[in-house]
């Protein structure tokens, strides 16, 4: 040590020393809570702005439809948190954006589908619950790009390569209902009344039906249309003139109670005359007297009563989060499908692009279900479902008496009633036939 | 321009991480203004005789002053707190008595109604409270009472019976309805703005008062960082408490919590029979 630094050791008075003492200690206090105080700043950025990506849920949350689509949006919302416990979609959490479409299909659907898509900028949508709600949203999904899932079975007639038909289409669901009657275990009928609401729905399935039968040569015994709402019908004395040995019906809604009320004051019993119905599952069940629907059919692709493990599990964590009474039915197996459909579909093309995801759908989007594997076409977006026929059981639940081997193909477009009509998102799209006319 | 809507992310940070934020940031900025700002500011009363006692007398009496304001917007604060969590008490309450109303009406309009109430009530437990707590007044249960309003109202009594019934659930849904307004409404209830601004111009000028003292650095730093760091723990306990539906301390979902389990008891209970 040199004269010099020793002179400058010794001119360190004692308030130096506690001088640089408190700055060094104030500086190892600050690189200590600095962590700990700047974590706490990750807090400070909104969820919003974090990994999120936002869907949308568009169903009828007031409104006529209510009921019905509630069940929807509450399934769907539960396979998003599933998804998001599980870690999200390529680590990213989902974020849902509901809204209410208040059963006005052509006045508040579109506006809301609207909003979604260019405000909310949601990558998805999960929508519609009616054929009048799914047509009124399509051109508003089409002008976007945007892709919507629709859950409900449907009449056909329709491809978009912005939809995805998650529900089945008439081949899937009322063909062979058609079949299971003309078979000797459905009794061999010959004589088949349609009977369905004054709608595009009904009268689409009905012209598939009565062509169908044509084929067959077996002509259709009678073919009847309620308007909604109308109280009193005058159907019975058509219904005895026809001497139908079985109904089919495509009646939607309320009008179902009105129906079979009319059906058990004849004393009719689903011996002699079975009724099928294409639009009564497990909730609108609950809304028909069980001594007016004794043995009624009812063709679908997922009944509650199926007996596999998935499905109770699919149940038990539906009637966990709402309630034990609460019941699944075709509509909100397929609703449930769907998020997870275009889950697959993401992780897929590795991106929520549009685009993408749909390029993904070419490759058949695969998903395990409550009511077994599901997959979407790539040639049409519909999916591969089961055929199940339910007869109403004890405690207002089908018991399944007949099903498909295995899933069917589905088919937009029957070509015994649209001919030259096709669809191929695989190659060219849609492919237009003759203009068929339907009444309405 | 700063948006003054950022301060109330101070209520998406966890309680700990913003006490330790707020009082931590308030003994270090003392501790920088000891280094920096107290040599200016003692060129005012150094070198003169009984300085500390001049400052002392006025820190007494300006600590009386800001000390009640304090204590006084604590108390508010308190107060507001408590009105919010009775609103929500009343509000869970008013749905409960609803819901045993419901039940009394004819099948299956009874299950539709329990089901829209089981549905508003998670709505609430699940989505309102974390809208809530970030400041956001949650939208989705105004469509959830919406449907059960329909409902109840295209319901026509068709008995005596059923005729007092319908009343009494009518009566009992604008109680709830009431209640559910008044839990909105406070979602944005706080301390004016005016008021925080009182309180930190008088925590600043407190800290300016000690910074005067004539002691030894070290002292300073000890005994004016021990009572910054209480400043600082006060104004954290009035932040937490402000806000009754915001951050970590804030009115609970509780109440909707208790009221559900009981719903879906309730709906076990009903399958079984």
């Amino acid at each position: 040590m040199t004269k010099n630094e020793n002179a400058v050791t010794s001119e360190l008075t004692r308030r130096d020393c506690l001088k640089r003492g408190t700055s060094a200690f104030a500086l190892a206090s600050m690189r200590t809570l600095a962590p700990l105080v700047f974590a706490g700043c990750a807090d400070l950025i909104p969820s919003s702005e974090r990994n999120a990506v936002k869907v949308g849920l568009l169903h009828s949350q007031t409104g006529q439809s209510a009921m019905s689509e509630m069940s929807l949006r509450d399934i769907e919302l539960m396979a998003i948190e599933e998804i998001n416990a599980g870690g999200g979609i390529l680590g990213t959490q989902i974020e849902p954006v509901a809204e209410d479409g208040g059963s006005r299909a052509t006045s508040v659907f579109p506006k809301k589908a609207k909003k979604l898509l260019s405000e909310n900028k949601v990558a998805v949508v999960f929508g519609g619950g009616t054929t009048a709600s799914r047509k009124a949203i399509l051109p508003v999904f089409e002008e976007s790009n945007g892709l919507l899932f629709y859950p409900a079975p449907y009449e056909g007639n329709e491809s978009s390569k912005n939809i995805v038909y998650t529900g089945s289409t008439p081949n899937q669901q009322i063909l062979p209902a058609i079949d299971w009657l003309l078979s000797v275990a459905g009794g061999s009928r010959k004589q088949i009344y349609l009977i369905g609401s004054d709608s595009v729905s009904s009268r689409t399935t009905n012209l598939i039906v009565k062509k169908y039968l044509q084929d067959k040569s077996m002509p259709v015994a009678g073919e009847t249309y309620i308007p909604f709402r109308q109280q009193n019908w005058g159907i019975l004395q058509d219904i005895e003139k026809a001497a139908p040995d079985a109904i089919l019906s495509t009646i939607n809604g309320e009008s179902n109670e009105s129906l079979y009320h009319l059906l058990a004051a004849v004393e009719n019993t689903a011996d002699q005359i079975p009724v099928i119905a294409m639009s009564v599952g497990e909730d609108e069940l609950r809304h028909l007297s069980s001594s007016r629907i004794k043995g009624l059919y009812s063709s679908r692709s997922y009944f509650q009563s199926v007996d596999t493990t998935a499905n109770k599990e699919f149940i038990g964590r539906f009637q966990q989060e709402h309630g034990y009474d609460r019941v699944t039915d075709d509509s909100i197996e397929a609703a449930y499908s769907s998020v997870y459909l275009w889950k697959a579909a993401v992780e897929k093309s590795g991106s929520f692009d549009v685009d993408k995801v749909r390029e993904a759908f070419r490759s058949g989007i695969t998903f395990d279900g409550p009511s077994g594997e599901l997959k979407i076409d790539p040639k049409t977006q519909h999916t591969f479902k089961r055929f199940r026929l339910g007869r109403v059981g004890k405690k207002q639940q089908f018991d399944i008496v007949h099903q498909s081997a295995e899933n069917i193909a589905p088919d937009p477009y029957p070509q015994s009633v649209f001919p030259g009509w096709s669809c191929d998102w695989t190659n060219g799209g849609v492919t237009k036939g003759a203009e068929v006319k339907i009444e309405s | 321009m700063f948006d003054f809507n950022l301060i109330y992310r101070i209520y998406d940070m966890p309680s700990w991480k913003l006490a330790l934020a707020i009082s931590g940031g308030f003994v270090l900025f003392y501790w920088v203004g000891c280094l920096l700002i107290r040599p200016f500011l003692r060129l005012f009363v150094r070198s003169r005789s009984g300085t500390n006692d001049l400052v002392g007398y006025v820190l007494s009496c300006f600590c009386v002053f800001y000390g009640l304001l304090l204590g006084l917007i604590a108390v508010a604060a308190y107060q507001n707190f408590g009105e919010v969590e009775k609103n929500v008490s009343k509000e869970a309450v008013a749905l409960r008595a609803l819901y045993q109303d419901v039940n009394g009406y004819p099948h299956p309009i009874d299950q539709d109604l329990c089901w829209l109430l089981r549905d508003y009530t998670l709505y609430v437990i699940k989505y309102a409270w974390p809208l809530q707590k970030k400041g956001i007044i949650p939208d989705g249960g105004r469509v959830r009472v919406t449907a059960f309003h329909e409902k109840l109202l295209a319901f026509e009594p068709q008995t005596k019976g059923q005729e007092i019934l319908h009343a009494e659930t009518l009566r009992q849904f604008n109680v709830f309805f009431e209640a559910r307004r008044m839990r909105l409404h406070s979602v944005t209830t706080g301390i004016p703005a005016v008021m925080w601004y009182v309180v930190l111009i008088g925590a600043l000028i407190n800290i300016a008062i000690v910074w005067m003292f004539d002691m030894r650095f070290l002292t300073h730093v000890l005994l004016g960082g021990l009572l910054v760091f209480f400043l600082g723990a006060m104004i954290f306990l009035i932040a937490a408490m402000d806000n009754p539906l915001r951050g970590e301390v804030s009115v609970s979902s509780e109440a909707f919590e208790l009221v559900y389990k009981n719903m879906l008891e309730e709906s076990n209970l009903e399958l079984e029979d």
